[in-house]
């Protein structure tokens, strides 16, 4: 349809309001924060433009390279681990034996959990007096490694990336699991006529098939463990000794508790860079055509 | 075969043949072996909280793992009334129910005139507006925390709905679009044949049929909004203001030491979330993938 001079009034009124709410609320700050991250703030009232002073004070800190550092091992981790689990489950949902249903809701129930009762559940399991960890490795005969992860800078992290793969691990199922049923029937039935099957069916058939998917998941998850924050702020604070401080914490602290908030949107505004840059390379990098 | 290529014809679906797919019937029992272990990995962590929120707290001391030996229901009635969980259930249900209704107000018009109007900026528009997809709510908080400031808007739960909703407004719009789109054009052709004003034909056609959108943002939003914890918490300081998640956090330093009844405020807190997911299971399903989808 063509706007006409009598339709255009109603155009407009029906998009001023989400325009005006989107441009008001996510790209006017978005703009800001760019603006925002040259000048530093002396008081919380005043504030004078410093150029990129920010910037490099943020890139010599060496508390940012540790969680840029965090970030990306934690970013890996959870893809890894998600997609391998997600893809894995996917499947065998998939496959639509008995009872799959039931097990399609209960992978999923851990993803509509709010944060707080995730990160509160975790932090009890590892804890040494009420804990299922240590409980569990003396079972095992292991009660001498016991440590408390959450207290260790080097397996809090790790912990924290067990915790948020449960959380989400769910959601990566459905995922592919509708990714799945979204093949060509005619051409998986030809392959199992052809004597496809087990895991000759998984490497030649259902990943080529599915790459389109693999490739959305990837990048969803990536993107998603970029802004981790609430495990990481509920479980750990970004401790022991800033081991399990993600970007979004950084920048929490820098911001909120240290008041830098020229420093905390240099945070921000590498957050929103690297958001961009993943979305963008990973789509040149998995570009392959699907077998379609 | 003959019976098959009937089958193929009226399922729509793709219905694997999960034997010919298996190979051995041995891999069956493995492929359950593996979804029972995983459901249980899922599912113990859970059932862990419902028996510490029902035992007393000697029981949970000596008896970590196993049920409660007796059924503690007080930790229940404590939790609830020692802490103002029903408060900040209200404040988020208002909050949600508020970003849904302006979530939808703002963006089915919008995403009627992207889908079925022709002008000279409409691509650059699309493009604008799911361009938002990729703006991580983190790196606009700082701003929006001072704005929030400037306009003396804190503890204001409509203001932190507005915020929410803004930040929805891109992929509803993805999704909304691609619905509207779907939608024949000999419907309108029809409406404006009888003489029918472009307000009436998206008030009274497009809008109904694009109910199942409207629905599907809608549960995303709730699954957005329910749990946000970092904007609310920045925007929120009163206590009566707080929401869910935030006023669970408090609730967890406040009872630190009473385990019990800290599992059970968590139970009691969980329990929306859950009956949530139950009634709208396949409606969240088809939002997730249909959010997902990134052209």
């Amino acid at each position: 349809m063509r706007i006409t001079k009598n339709n255009r009034g109603t155009v407009i009124l029906f998009i001023l309001p989400g325009l005006l709410l989107y441009a008001y609320l996510v790209l006017y700050p978005i703009a800001q924060s760019a603006v925002l991250s040259l000048f530093k703030w002396d008081t919380l009232a005043s504030k004078r433009f410093v150029g990129f002073d920010n910037y490099v004070s943020v890139f010599s800190s060496s508390l940012f390279w540790k969680s840029l550092n965090n970030s990306l091992v934690f970013m890996v981790a959870t893809t890894v681990l998600q997609v391998i689990i997600g893809f894995f489950l996917g499947y065998l949902v998939y496959l639509q034996l008995k009872g799959f249903r039931l097990f399609k809701t209960m992978f999923f129930i851990p993803a509509v959990l709010p944060s707080v009762a995730v990160g509160f559940i975790w932090s009890y399991i590892y804890s040494p007096s009420m804990g299922l960890l240590k409980p569990l490795m003396t079972a095992l005969g292991l009660k001498a490694y016991y440590i408390p992860p959450l207290s260790d800078p080097t397996l809090a992290l790790l912990a924290i990336i067990i915790a948020q793969t449960w959380n989400s691990c769910g959601i990566q199922v459905i995922l592919f699991n509708s990714g799945f049923m979204n093949m060509p029937a005619e051409v998986i039935e030809s392959a199992t006529l052809d004597g496809a099957s087990g895991l000759k069916m998984i490497w030649h058939m259902i990943i080529p098939l599915s790459w389109d998917i693999i490739k959305m998941v990837i990048i969803l998850q990536l993107i998603g463990a970029l802004r981790a924050f609430d495990l990481v702020y509920v479980m750990t604070g970004g401790g022991p000794n800033h081991a399990t401080e993600l970007l979004p914490m950084h920048l929490f602290v820098n911001a909120f508790q240290n008041f830098n908030l020229g420093y905390g949107n240099v945070i921000a505004m590498v957050i929103f860079i690297m958001a961009l840059l993943i979305t963008i390379t990973m789509r040149k990098l998995m570009e392959r055509d699907s077998l379609y | 075969m003959l019976d098959r290529k009937k089958d193929r014809d009226t399922t729509p679906e793709a219905e694997p043949n999960a034997q010919l797919m298996i190979g051995k019937r041995s891999t069956k029992t493995w492929i359950y072996i593996s979804l029972i272990l995983f459901a249980l990995l899922v599912f113990l962590p859970l059932l862990w909280l419902l028996f510490s929120s029902l035992k007393s707290q000697a029981d949970l001391t000596m008896n970590t793992w196993g049920p409660p030996k007796v059924w503690v229901w007080s930790n229940y009635i404590k939790a609830w009334k020692g802490s103002k969980i029903d408060r900040y259930m209200l404040n988020s249900i208002y909050v949600t129910a508020l970003t849904i209704i302006i979530t939808i107000v703002t963006c089915t018009p919008f995403s009627f005139v992207l889908a079925r109007f022709q002008f000279r900026f409409k691509r650059l528009l699309y493009f604008v507006a799911i361009a938002g997809m990729m703006i991580p709510i983190h790196s606009a908080v700082i701003p929006l925390y001072m704005m929030v400031g400037n306009l003396g808007q804190y503890n204001n739960l409509s203001m932190l709905a507005l915020i929410y909703a803004a930040f929805r407004i891109p992929v509803s719009i993805f999704i909304l679009e691609g619905f509207m789109s779907g939608i024949p054009r000999e419907l309108e052709e029809c409406a404006f044949i009888d003489g029918c004003s472009t307000r009436k034909l998206f008030m009274k056609i497009i809008v109904p049929l694009s109910r199942d959108g409207i629905v599907t943002i809608s549960v995303l939003a709730v699954l957005a909004c329910w749990n946000e914890l970092l904007v609310a918490m920045l925007i929120l300081s009163k206590p009566e203001c707080k929401t869910l998640p935030i006023g669970l956090m408090g609730f967890i330093t406040e009872y630190n030491s009473e385990y019990t009844q800290l599992a059970a405020g968590i139970m009691i807190a969980i329990i929306p979330s859950i009956l949530f997911y139950i009634f709208a299971q396949e409606k969240i399903e088809k939002g997730m993938i249909a959010g997902s989808l990134k052209g």
